[in-house]
């Protein structure tokens, strides 16, 4: 089994109706492969930062699942086939075991910030100020 | 010239330039997000460039997340690739 988050863009063309049908039918892709849907991000409508297909704004989506490889290979098939989805993109997520070794490393550069904090604390406060 | 160079010596001395440090290994972040588009934005100035080390004072390992994880945003429309 394999953590896999799939972000995917819907055009604004589509009304809400359309837009839950389209959602349920690629969740139930990952239900049909035996796939454990863990999440479904959905943000509201969002300006992008340039524009894709015409379109100035669209809906993200990100669905969190586990399950074998042949369920975001069928996914991408399928955002290929839908034309309102504008991009998509899938990334494997790997859950990694924190082990001793890296702890110690850690500590050490904490320490080491910790010898700077005067600075750095004036640092953030004028971050602050800019915005 | 000799002069000049001497009293930039002492204006270091006594006001030396802010130490960089990477804010990612200060906060002890692993990964980096790239849907976390108001951290991202800080690290591209208004053309829309990735900013180099040199001036951030990342350190290499969060540089390469870094990287990355704007380079994903761009391709989600969540970040720029260029801007004018």
């Amino acid at each position: 089994m394999r953590h896999y988050e799939t972000a995917f863009l819907i055009s604004p063309k589509l009304d809400e109706e359309e837009m839950e049908k389209l959602i349920k039918k690629m969740a139930d892709v990952v239900a049909k492969k035996k796939g454990k849907m863990i999440k479904i991000d959905k943000w509201a409508k969002k300006k992008l930062a340039y524009s894709v297909e015409k379109n100035n704004e669209a809906h993200y989506v990100f669905f969190h699942y586990e399950g074998e490889p042949d369920i975001p290979s069928e996914l991408e098939r399928r955002f290929r086939q839908t034309e309102p989805i504008l991009r998509y993109l899938t990334l494997r997520k790997e859950i990694q075991p924190v082990t001793k070794k890296k702890r110690k490393v850690k500590k050490k550069k904490v320490e080491e910030i910790g010898e700077e904090k005067d600075e750095a604390l004036s640092d953030s406060d004028e971050l602050v100020e800019e915005k | 010239m000799a002069r000049e160079q001497r009293e930039r010596s002492s204006y270091r001395r006594y006001f030396p330039p802010k130490r960089k440090y990477c804010r990612f290994c200060e906060r002890n972040i692993k990964e980096i997000d790239y849907k976390n588009v108001d951290i991202l934005r800080r690290y591209v100035p208004e053309r829309g460039k990735i900013a180099p080390r040199r001036v951030t004072g990342t350190c290499s390992f969060h540089q390469r997340k870094l990287s990355t994880a704007i380079k994903r945003a761009r391709l989600l429309a969540l970040l720029p690739y260029v801007e004018d």
